[in-house]
């Protein structure tokens, strides 16, 4: 579970960029660090050659104004060159001497090497730690001498400088992750207020969010929550306004219902209470209907496909719907006209079967008794026409088009009915890619008609 | 008393039908708005029960047009739909009250009652002359005290004269207010009906005006 969770937590950018940058930053910081180490470190290390050589050339040029001077040498040198229990100071050793080797003067723990060696710089072991050792020679090549420093010495002293260039370096990091971290939250703070936004919504906002203070990278996903809070709208407004009719349309069959019971418990004489009884029963019957289409329509109205496409024999079918009817008190009225041929569509039988039930039930009921019903299945060059045609009173041009929405039932209309059946129709029309078309007949009557692929 | 139930769907304009007939109402039902608006022109109503979703014609345009024509019928109006917007709709176009489906026979009975009391500009539900009162509630009629028993018909012509205590009623206008279409009038059924009633509370409670009609006696004096 806990395996599970931590898995489902979502990752913060913020989180993510922190520590990206933080690494990055970190990383470049310490090469920096190290550069400027070693850089400063080498300057040292040339800073102390360059006095080594300095106070060499100035000891020979000491002892080349004769005797007496390279005597007094020793005696000035003492509280120049350092001591060795001395921490900060790096203590000089020196030797100077003739260019044929004989040494003149020398310090008291001076090296013992000979001055005969190479000119210039050299590192040689000395109570064993490596020393930098510098060999000069006057310009007549009279005199030379040999100054050396302790190398871990030097390398102390230059470690010293070194860290206390770089110290101010490290101090800085901090506050510069800190600036990270300020920054990144600053940065994304348009995507917490919108997260905010969002958060704090009530679920009957659906107003399009704002995209005044949006950045650009959350453009498209602001667009696509827009586009869902329009659907969800959508589809809400699609709800309410079903459960607002489904009541609306409930409201007369129960109050029917209501009434008739009354008046069956009032009734004195028996034919009077079974009539009020059996309208009663009538009035839940109709109640029933009303629900069962809704329901019906309820499903189909969020599919997008037929549910189980399978391939349909509408001839077939037909006859068979038109076979149900075979016990309906008025089924002579039927003729039909069935093109065997006519080829397979696709579709769903079941919903089919429905739909063409609908439209024959309601040609019976909308017309005279004793007037044909006409129904035909056609294959035009165009395509396939299922026809319903009756001979009653037709409907008004005007409503023609409203008879698919729910509920809605033309005015000159008496017959019982849900106000659904159209609409279901349609509705499977549209889920077979077919068109119902409602027209009045010439000649009088009304004319239902399933098309594919006109 | 008559009244007009304009209500298209068949299995509650039937059950009201009924229940209106046990309350001893004769009662004209059509089924569309244009039939309610055409009975309305040609006959004299005691009260309209109008449902507003009507074919043809909605209710509320009838109303309109009833009200245009100067007509002040008490109309009940009756809708499916428990928004206000509806009722305000009604009640603004000129309804003196409304029902909710779905309803309650006997509220829908005492609605009416009381519609039909105000219309005749009586306060008290109990209407009175010469010693009768008539409780139009319970049907209870009492003459000098003591309990009456009338037939429906007798009932209906007393509380018609009652309502219009000084005015006088044609024989028409009386027959119209005992009978519903399409029921069998005799000839002469008005005149045994006062006959029966003068039987009862004495000869001069009803008052025959020449040529005119019937008013109640005395009421003039």
């Amino acid at each position: 579970m806990s395996i599970d969770r931590n898995r489902l937590r979502p990752t913060s950018l913020r989180r993510r960029l922190l520590g990206l940058v933080s690494i990055a930053a970190l990383a470049i910081f310490g090469l920096a660090t190290n550069l400027t180490y070693r850089q400063a470190h080498n300057d040292v290390q040339e800073l102390m050659d360059g006095q080594l050589s300095k106070m060499g050339r100035l000891m020979l040029a000491q002892a080349q104004q004769g005797a007496e001077h390279l005597a007094n040498l020793p005696a000035a040198m003492a509280s120049l060159r350092g001591t060795r229990d001395q921490q900060n100071d790096i203590p000089l050793e020196y030797q100077i001497g003739k260019a044929d080797g004989t040494v003149l003067v020398r310090s008291a723990e001076a090296p013992n090497t000979p001055l005969s060696g190479a000119l210039g710089f050299s590192t040689l072991p000395h109570e064993s730690e490596p020393w930098r050792s510098l060999i000069l020679e006057t310009d007549d090549g009279s005199y030379r001498i040999q100054v050396a420093e302790s190398i871990p010495k030097r390398d102390k002293e230059a470690f010293e400088i070194a860290t206390k260039t770089v110290l101010p370096l490290l101090v800085i990091f901090p506050l510069l992750l800190a600036a990270i971290y300020f920054s990144i939250r600053r940065g994304l703070k348009p995507l917490d207020d919108l997260a905010k936004e969002v958060l704090n919504r009530s679920p009957e906002n659906m107003v399009p969010l704002e995209n005044r203070a949006t950045p650009h990278e959350a453009l498209p996903l602001v667009a696509a929550i827009n586009r869902l809070l329009f659907r969800l709208s959508g589809s809400l407004e699609h709800e309410r306004r079903f459960t607002a009719d489904a009541a609306h349309e409930l409201r007369t069959p129960l109050a029917a219902v209501r009434i008739q019971t009354q008046v069956a418990a009032l009734s004195e004489n028996g034919e009077q209470r079974q009539h009020a009884l059996s309208q009663a029963l009538a009035g839940i019957d109709r109640a029933t209907r009303i629900l069962e289409q809704m329901l019906r329509l309820s499903r189909l109205d969020p599919m997008a496909q037929v549910p189980s496409p399978a391939k349909v024999n509408l001839a077939e079918l037909l006859a068979d719907v038109i076979a149900e009817f075979r016990d309906h008190t008025q089924a002579s009225r039927i003729e039909s006209d069935i093109e065997e041929s006519a080829p397979f569509i696709v579709g769903d039988a079941e919903l089919l079967r429905i739909a063409l039930r609908n439209l024959i039930d309601n040609a019976l009921r909308y017309s005279p008794p004793d007037t044909p019903i006409r129904i035909s299945l056609r294959r035009q060059k165009t395509g396939l026409t299922i026809s319903v045609a009756d001979r009653g009173l037709g409907v008004d041009e005007a409503e023609l088009p409203r008879l698919v929405e729910r509920f809605y039932r033309g005015t000159t209309v008496t017959a019982e009915g849900s106000g659904l059946g159209l609409t279901l129709v349609n509705r499977i029309a549209e889920l077979h890619d077919a068109r119902l078309d409602l027209v009045n007949r010439e000649g009088g009557g009304f004319e239902a008609c399933l098309r594919w692929g006109t | 008393m008559r009244i007009l139930l304009a209500e298209d769907d068949a299995l509650l304009g039937d059950g009201i039908q009924a229940g209106l007939k046990f309350a001893d109402y004769a009662v004209d039902w059509v089924r569309d708005g244009e039939s309610a608006r055409l009975a309305l022109l040609d006959h004299l109503y005691d009260a309209c029960v109008l449902d507003l979703g009507l074919p043809r014609r909605s209710g509320l345009s009838v109303l309109t047009d009833l009200r245009k024509n100067g007509n002040r019928l008490p109309v009940l109006i009756l809708t499916a739909r428990d928004t206000s917007e509806d009722k305000i709709a009604g009640l603004d176009a000129g309804a003196d009250d409304y029902l909710t489906k779905p309803f309650d026979l006997p509220e829908l009975l005492a609605r009416l009652r009381a519609l039909i009391r105000r219309a005749t500009g009586e306060a008290k539900p109990t209407l009175e002359h010469g010693g009768v009162v008539f409780e139009p509630a319970t049907k209870q009629i009492t003459f000098n005290g003591e309990a009456v028993q009338l037939s429906a018909r007798e009932l209906a012509l007393l509380h018609e004269l009652l309502r219009h205590k000084n005015q006088i009623r044609t024989r028409a206008q009386l027959e119209e207010s005992l009978y519903a279409w399409g029921e069998e009038t005799g000839s002469n059924t008005v005149e045994v009906y006062v006959h029966h009633l003068r039987k009862k509370f004495g000869a001069d409670f009803i008052r025959t005006v020449r040529g005119l009609g019937y008013q109640l006696g005395g009421g003039k004096e």
